[in-house]
């Protein structure tokens, strides 16, 4: 029996597989984008627009438009609450095994009406709104605080709902899908900033990640310290936090830019506010980004040396230690919001993920490509990887890279199996 | 004839309490032109919209109005309903009755909602059908450029069975790839003979282009090879002419032969005669130019080469290091392990040259202290420019560049390889400074948005759905100014007059000709004047 399919399987649906999928289904090919989450858009749809009275081209506003046209491709299938769990078969010819958590809220009949988070009578609510830019924009339970999942007979979400879209009663579904190439674009992991315990993250409340501080824009904003709600005066920015050290034999591409932006987005709302940034090597380099780098220079202090320890003081504020290597002493700076610029760490199942289809990792934990000189291609014919999933990338890359992904799977299932045979690795 | 207008209204599985919908039903039901009338509770799941599509034929209906949520969520939705029963999408408003109204206020929300509806349904009498065509497109690629990337992506557009034209304004193909080669280590001759004796591509050498005419999918290109000038047509444009390097000296020191630039410094490692190999070399970079990767690519690659070719003393002065490409962290640990010496300064060093030496005097950051080298060999900073024929090409082809010269607009939607002129890509290092995981990418990139456009040899678009009157234009040109997209051009018609003609494959729809014409000639469908004014008057 013949089952080649040129039917394409996506995993991950950030923005690298979105973009991807795009492509995909843009030229003709059927796709299914798996996503582990309730939601697509991965860590790229939480960023902030950090425009001031210009654009800064943090090109955070591309992400919900190319969400917005996936989620309502006709072409493009989307698996939500899916996990991969195995595969067989070759190029033009994988089978895959999906396991999709139990829906309790069925996307298909959700009407976002909000009436379950009204009567659900736990706090925080188990049941309740995803994030604004959501989509597809479908109310989500959290077993941790539903108090269906701790033995009680709640029934009040279930009950109130007009759609009839909730249902306590459903397993985890099996699928298998029949694919020619697979995009693996699974992503990157936040560098958790508790494991560099002397900056003090997680122990002062006023020491934030950069992501934290992205999340408090897109929420709020404006920026307010977490301790007091008063505004910032004095921030410091420490640089190179889960990149460039014995762990880590990698820049992790975004930071500075994202930091300065940052800083340039709390200078735009206070111009008195002190803003420091501690480095070691700026990276200003990247299109367009030569005129605000001027603008930086002018009104935000860099520093050379990056601060190993963080203290509070009594009186609520962060005593930073730290070498200024321009000066060759060791000093010490008091602020009042230390913001930790953490790097892109490879996912920690991405072990996992690569023993079930026999991919290789890179020494630094991410995805291998083949060879420098095809970074979408691994070491199994027909997987082909995108994005932060292989290494460290900002937005605009990880779409070029997610595209390039695309234009392989339609290269290679495009040609006829003797042609593949003859041709492997196009580069 | 009569319009039959269907209206359907949604209460979001009777969540929206504060409208009064038997009232709205009723009020709406009297308006004239409503043909029917529905109340369905939630409009959007299967159900609702098998009761619409069935409504929709039982009645006749021609047009659709629906009052529910915002458009974001579920337009899309509802188009694909009127298009299952035989409607044109277009032919259709909605009413946000939700956000806009029952979230958003107290008291007269029922008022309110009826005359949202009311408005849509005025809107919707006067909406006219924008039917969808095929318009076929030529199956032809032009690449312009001779290096890296103009060769790989000529090479994969011609496999992937598109017919390419390669066209440069040098003689020979891949000559200027000295420095992109030692970075990456591949063989340009190999990949110039591929190309050769490919038969879906045609080699254009000294030639360029003079003129362009016609819209994506049709370009006419004027292309001077010589003193003879062809035109040929094209169905899209890959620009790849990439970027070239200046040394960033004072100009008595251009002169002398011991400071060179990384690509001299690449012939005289590749040179097999080369008589005195240098015993100390240093390396500036970053100091004038602080937002290119390049520099530091060339000098980690150069500087590790040389050491371990003829074992020479590497000196490396710079501010910072642009490690953020692939990789490059290890190349600079690799550098550092193998004895370079980095010397990081805030400011520039000071070059001269002294009894056939040259002489550096910088001030390290680390050691707080003045450093005085003499060194054999100089490779000096560079900065990177957009390639000579950036400016005049993008006159040409009426493309914006970014504030650094290099094509391509800042705007961060049309990354990676789109310009704001549909049909023309721009690809590698003549689109910004890009080190060659990026390249691969942008080439991969481009390869399936032109298989994407043209191997099926036709395109499906909407047709005139914005639209220029012939009768009514005086060719003024303020639209042909204004368009950001390039759409529109004056085109003769019978009479001899010459009128304004917008393409529907390169016209984003954005409105901005049809606000500003003087005369009132161009038409958008679905925001013409009578529509617009029809809901007005509704509320006046």
């Amino acid at each position: 029996m013949n089952t080649e399919s040129n039917d394409v399987l996506v995993v991950g649906a950030g923005i690298s597989g979105i973009a991807s999928a795009l492509e995909l289904a843009n030229s003709g090919v059927n796709v299914y984008l798996l996503e582990k989450e309730a939601v697509v858009g991965g860590h790229s749809a939480s960023f902030c627009c950090k425009a001031t009275d210009v654009c800064s081209q943090c090109s955070a506003c591309v992400v919900p438009d190319k969400i917005k046209e996936a989620v309502s491709h006709p072409q493009i299938r989307l698996l939500t609450n899916s996990t991969l769990r195995g595969l067989s078969g070759e190029l033009g010819n994988f089978q895959v095994a999906i396991t999709q958590k139990p829906q309790y809220i069925d996307q298909e009949r959700c009407i976002a009406c909000g009436l379950c988070t009204k009567v659900c009578p736990t706090d925080p609510k188990a049941i309740h709104p995803p994030f604004a830019e959501a989509m597809p924009f479908c109310y989500v339970l959290d077993e941790e605080f539903c108090l269906r999942f701790k033995g009680e007979k709640c029934d009040l979400c279930r009950k109130g709902c007009p759609t009839k879209a909730i249902k306590f009663t459903v397993k985890p579904k099996e699928q298998e899908l029949s694919v020619g190439a697979i995009i693996v674009a699974t992503g990157f992991d936040v560098f958790n900033a508790r494991k560099k315990g002397s900056l003090g993250y997680g122990r002062y409340r006023n020491v934030l990640t950069g992501l934290d501080l992205e999340q408090i824009f897109t929420r709020e904003g404006y920026l307010r310290l977490p301790a007091s709600g008063e505004e910032p005066k004095n921030i410091a920015f420490i640089q190179c936090v889960g990149s460039r050290d014995e762990d880590h034999d990698y820049c992790s591409h975004v930071c500075c830019k994202y930091a300065m932006k940052l800083a340039g987005l709390i200078k735009y709302h206070n111009p008195d506010a002190l803003v420091s940034i501690f480095y070691i090597d700026l990276q200003t380099a990247g299109k367009g980004f030569a005129q605000f780098y001027e603008q930086y220079k002018k009104n935000i202090r860099f520093v050379r040396g990056v601060p190993v320890e963080v203290l509070q003081t009594a009186s609520g504020k962060l005593d930073v230690r730290f070498e200024d290597i321009s000066q060759g002493k060791v000093c010490k700076d008091t602020f009042e919001l230390v913001v930790l610029s953490v790097g892109i760490s490879p996912r920690e199942q991405s072990w996992n993920l690569a023993r079930t289809l026999g991919i290789n990792l890179s020494d630094d934990g991410f995805f291998a490509e083949r060879d420098s000189m095809s970074t979408n291609e691994t070491n199994v014919d027909g997987i082909f990887i995108a994005g932060t999933c292989q290494g460290p990338r900002d937005i605009p890359d990880s779409i070029a890279h997610g595209i390039a992904a695309a234009s392989k799977a339609v290269q290679i299932l495009g040609q006829s199996v003797s042609q593949r045979r003859g041709n492997q690795g196009i580069h | 004839m009569e319009k039959r207008i269907g209206v359907f209204i949604c209460n979001c599985g009777e969540t929206l309490n504060n409208i009064d919908f038997d009232a709205v039903v009723k009020k709406v039901a009297e308006f004239p032109g409503v043909t029917s009338i529905k109340l369905i509770s939630t409009l959007c799941l299967e159900e609702g919209k098998k009761k619409m599509l069935s409504c929709i034929k039982k009645e006749n209906i021609d047009r659709v109005v629906v009052a529910a949520c915002s458009p974001e969520f579920k337009e899309h939705v509802f188009r694909q309903v009127l298009e299952n029963a035989g409607l044109n999408a277009h032919l259709f408003s909605m009413a946000n009755i939700k956000e806009q109204c029952s979230w958003a206020h107290e008291g007269d929300v029922t008022g309110k909602a009826v005359e949202l509806i009311i408005m849509a349904v005025n809107r919707t009498r006067l909406l006219q059908p924008v039917k969808k065509k095929k318009f076929s497109v030529t199956r032809k690629v032009l690449v312009i450029g001779g290096g890296f990337a103009a060769i790989n992506a000529s090479l994969q557009l011609s496999r992937a069975g598109l017919r390419t034209t390669l066209m440069q304004r040098a003689a020979i193909l891949g000559a200027g790839t000295a420095e992109v080669e030692s970075l990456c280590g591949f063989d340009i001759n190999s990949m110039v003979s591929e190309v050769e004796g490919d038969e879906n591509i045609e080699i254009l050498t000294s030639a360029e282009m003079t003129a362009i005419a016609g819209k994506i999918g049709n370009f006419t290109v004027r292309i001077r090879k010589g003193c003879e000038e062809i035109s040929h047509k094209y169905g899209a444009l890959v620009v790849a002419t990439g970027y070239q390097t200046k040394l960033a000296l004072e100009s008595e020191l251009k002169s002398d032969a011991n400071i060179v630039s990384q690509e001299k410094l690449c012939h005289m490692l590749r040179d097999p005669d080369l008589e005195i190999r240098p015993g100390t070399i240093g390396f500036m970079f970053d100091f004038s130019d602080e937002n290119s990767r390049l520099p530091t690519l060339a000098t980690l690659n150069n500087a590790l080469a040389a050491k371990r070719k003829w074992g020479s003393e590497v000196y490396v002065f710079y501010k910072s290091v642009k490690v953020d490409s692939e990789g490059i962290e290890r190349l600079y640990q690799e550098a550092r392990d193998c004895g370079v010496m980095f010397l990081k300064s805030d400011i520039s060093p000071r070059i001269a040259v002294e009894n056939g030496k040259i002489k550096i005097e910088a001030k390290d950051v680390f050691l707080d202290g003045e450093i005085n080298l003499a060194c054999d060999v100089l490779v000096a900073e560079e900065q990177l420019l957009p390639a000579e024929e950036t400016e005049a090409m993008s006159s040409i082809l009426n493309i914006r560049k970014d504030s650094s010269g290099f094509y391509q607009d800042e705007n961060v939607h049309l990354y990676p390889v789109t310009s704001e002129k549909k049909g023309i890509f721009i690809i590698g290092g003549c689109r910004g400074d890009l080190d060659i995981s990026r390249v691969l990418a942008d080439i991969s990139s481009v390869v399936v948005s032109v298989y994407e456009l043209l191997s099926s040899g036709n395109i499906l678009a909407e047709a005139e759905r914005v639209k220029a009157d012939p009768q009514k234009c005086v060719a003024c040109l303020t639209c042909i100014r204004i368009c950001p997209h390039d759409a529109i051009q004056l085109i003769r018609v019978d009479g001899g007059k010459e009128v304004a003609e917008i393409s529907d494959l390169a016209c984003e729809a954005c409105g901005i000709c049809a606000a500003i014409c003087p005369a009132k000639a161009i038409t958008f469908q679905g925001y013409r004047d009578e529509e617009i004014l029809a809901q007005v008057e509704t509320i006046g």
